[in-house]
């Protein structure tokens, strides 16, 4: 058994074992208003359950032996632990060993925070994320230096990636497991700080930060463009959904490109540019732009707009008013994530998961 | 006064927290008369979840029906129903919005498109869908709302509304108030599909989920379904995730719950201070407003249990009169 139950409840590796694993699956992700006010998918909690058992069994072929998971409120465990009886009744071996974090459940994303700082106590090698853009914030926010493995189950996300979770789990397996160089094996990312009045409150997005007129978080959504005032983003990218199209149908920026780029907006009628931008999945709206510019990593940067909300990575969070100082600083090599394609691609020249058949060999001479 | 940042007006606020106080001063005192056994039959409720009947109904006229359930007392007071005939009713009097012959879990009140509490679990949600289907045959614009609690979201009527509501396009919206317990039965242990997100999406209809403690997020999310359902959009589900203050029925010993549990709730899950506190602090409305609203509704709620005390019961003679209806 190459992991214990340590006094606290948490698991730990022995020397030596193979490194442990978080996962992170947040069952309330993909709820929202733009299911009404869009298109926006639904995916069901025993489909999360499944990209669990996915991901378990890339990194159990990996050799990880144990994994650390957060319980939740949702369903997801409960879906997971019928899947693994099932393979334990069939004698099957293609799962890790799961252990269940010792904490409270309160059922917000405080369970997403809490959940990370204990798997980073454990010391694990890696955190696998399934949710949408505001879950990987929030264990960004909380990871240190513990790599990210990133699996979309959200509604607008620009930062997970969005394919096969067998793979993800895969790369994150060969990652963790000392495979493959750490250069190929992860990606640093940027981030922008977000600090109201001298670090009273503080927070983070891995995307974008959006002012809007609206002064109260409601249901958190970003649709009305005419109340968009100013846009921060990490990366400008024409090819995701939500905030950040809008940046990146203006002027592109990549997510290892040095730099961020910042836009003053207005309603479309009272704007010199209008672009017309996928904000919600099937919702091309109308955005107006005033004008735009580049913004460098570390300096901090007080917004034009008096008062209204903050949106971080597409949904409202925070209300601020005329009496509140906002600043917000761009901050590069904030976190790491396992660099899926990179990993994989270096697999396959390296012939990681690749054998030789002694016993055909054999025969053949 | 400074500028409103809300997405209501200055007195659509004082409204709102107006009647999410109602509700509350209403079941705190029947928790309080319930106990000296002034009440006859079973009381559930609401307390603690005044931010969904209130962000719903807010965006709701009298045209527009509701079927509630039988923790309905917040959805009767919302939706415009007489305090002092509610609280008759639940005394059972003749002064009471169904002549005392309902009680608690029948009130009702066509004219302000309340279509009564119910005492069968899920049986609102055809009757809401008959009201989606009348407002769509007259073209009114008008809405049907049903409101479920997280364990009768399991009865089979519910879900065949859900598919009624979808293949019909019925301007109706499933409200599932999602309090964490099916009388003592925790969710967890109750609900299969676990979402019920998940529950509407099998039918085709759009889910969401909020915050149910949150008026400003009920509020807005209601809003968009509403006025989608009005404009042709369709059915769909909003799910409040929200507390319960109080037990299942009035008189339950609540073994279910954790210790310390409900006080926690009222200290840090109460959608009417967190209500009040952002709009004080917004600088829209004064702290002594919403004192004066205080000070007003426990008057109302006096005055209501008086007048119910004093009004006479129902006779013998009584007894067949509002049972049958000719057309």
């Amino acid at each position: 058994m190459a992991a214990t139950i340590d006094i606290d409840g948490l698991v730990r590796v022995a020397e030596g074992a193979a490194p442990l694993v978080g996962v992170v699956a947040n069952p309330v992700s993909a709820r929202d208003i733009r299911r009404v006010i869009a298109n926006a998918s639904s995916l069901q909690i025993a489909d999360r359950a499944n990209i669990v058992l996915r991901v378990l069994a890339s990194l159990r072929a990996c050799g990880v032996a144990d994994v650390l998971m957060m319980p939740e409120q949702g369903g997801i465990g409960r879906h997971i632990d019928r899947g693994l009886a099932r393979a334990c009744n069939l004698g099957e071996t293609r799962f890790p060993n799961v252990h269940y974090l010792p904490m409270r459940v309160c059922g917000t994303v405080d369970d997403t925070r809490q959940a990370t700082r204990a798997m980073v106590r454990a010391g694990v090698a890696a955190i696998v994320v399934l949710g949408g853009d505001g879950t990987h914030r929030a264990v960004a926010a909380h990871c240190g230096a513990v790599p990210i493995a990133g699996i979309s189950t959200g509604t607008n996300n620009a930062f997970p990636d969005h394919g096969e979770p067998t793979i993800a789990g895969l790369a994150a397996g060969l990652a963790i497991t000392g495979r493959v160089p750490a250069e190929v094996a992860f990606h640093y990312n940027k981030c922008i700080d977000v600090s109201i009045n001298d670090g009273t409150v503080r927070e983070i997005a891995l995307i974008d930060v959006a002012l809007v007129s609206e002064g109260y978080v409601g249901a958190r959504a970003l649709w009305r463009t005419e109340n968009f005032r100013e846009l921060y983003v990490t990366f400008a990218d024409p090819a995701v959904i939500g905030m950040s199209a809008i940046a990146g149908l203006l002027e592109p920026v990549g997510r290892s490109e040095s730099g961020g780029l910042m836009l003053r907006m207005a309603p479309p009628a009272e704007s010199p540019i209008v672009v017309r931008a996928p904000i919600a999945p099937g919702l091309v709206a109308s955005v107006g732009i005033k004008d735009w510019r580049r913004i460098s990593h570390g300096v901090p940067i007080v917004p034009g707009v008096a008062a209204g909300s903050i949106a971080l990575d597409g949904e409202r969070e925070l209300s601020f008013a005329e009496r509140d100082s906002v600043v917000l600083t761009l901050r590069e090599r904030a976190f790491r994530t396992v660099n899926v394609s990179g990993t994989m691609h270096y697999a396959a020249r390296e012939g990681l998961l690749r054998s030789v058949n002694a016993l055909l060999d054999a025969a053949e001479e | 006064m400074a500028n409103n940042p809300f997405p209501l007006s200055r007195e659509d606020l004082l409204k709102a927290y107006r009647t999410m106080r109602t509700i509350r001063e209403f079941e705190e005192r029947l928790h309080v008369d319930f106990a000296k056994g002034d009440i006859p039959g079973f009381v559930h409720l609401y307390a603690g979840e005044e931010a969904s009947a209130t962000g719903i109904m807010m965006h709701l006229k009298d045209n527009d029906r509701i079927a509630s359930t039988h923790r309905g007392h917040g959805h009767g007071i919302a939706k415009g129903v007489d305090v002092r005939a509610m609280m008759a009713e639940i005394y059972g009097k003749t002064t009471g919005a169904c002549r005392g012959k309902g009680g608690s879990m029948h009130i009702a009140d066509l004219s302000k498109g309340m279509m009564g509490a119910n005492g069968i679990l899920g049986a609102g949600a055809p009757l809401a869908c008959g009201a989606g289907l009348a407002a769509k045959f007259r073209g009114d614009g008008g809405v049907g709302i049903s409101f479920v609690g997280d364990g009768a979201s399991n009865q089979g009527m519910f879900l065949e509304s859900l598919n009624l509501a979808a293949v019909w396009n019925l301007p109706v919206i499933f409200v599932v108030e999602n309090n964490g317990y099916a009388e003592s039965t925790s969710v967890e242990w109750a609900v299969a599909c676990d979402s019920y997100v998940d529950r509407a999406s099998g039918f085709g209809l759009p889910g969401v989920t909020v915050d149910g403690t949150d008026f400003f997020a009920v509020y807005e999310a209601a809003g968009e379904i509403i006025r989608r359902a009005r404009e042709g959009g369709g059915p769909a589900l909003l799910e409040c995730e929200m507390v319960r203050f109080f037990g299942h029925f009035e008189g339950d010993a609540q073994t279910y719950r954790a210790k310390g549990e409900v006080e926690e709730l009222r200290a840090n899950r109460d959608c009417i201070k967190s209500f009040a506190e952002r709009v004080i602090g917004a600088g829209v409305v004064k702290a002594e407003e919403f004192a004066a609203i205080d000070r007003e509704v426990l008057d109302l709620i006096e005055d209501a249990v008086r007048s119910a005390k004093a009004a006479p019961l129902p006779t013998a003679q009584d007894l067949l009169t509002d049972v049958y209806v000719a057309y």
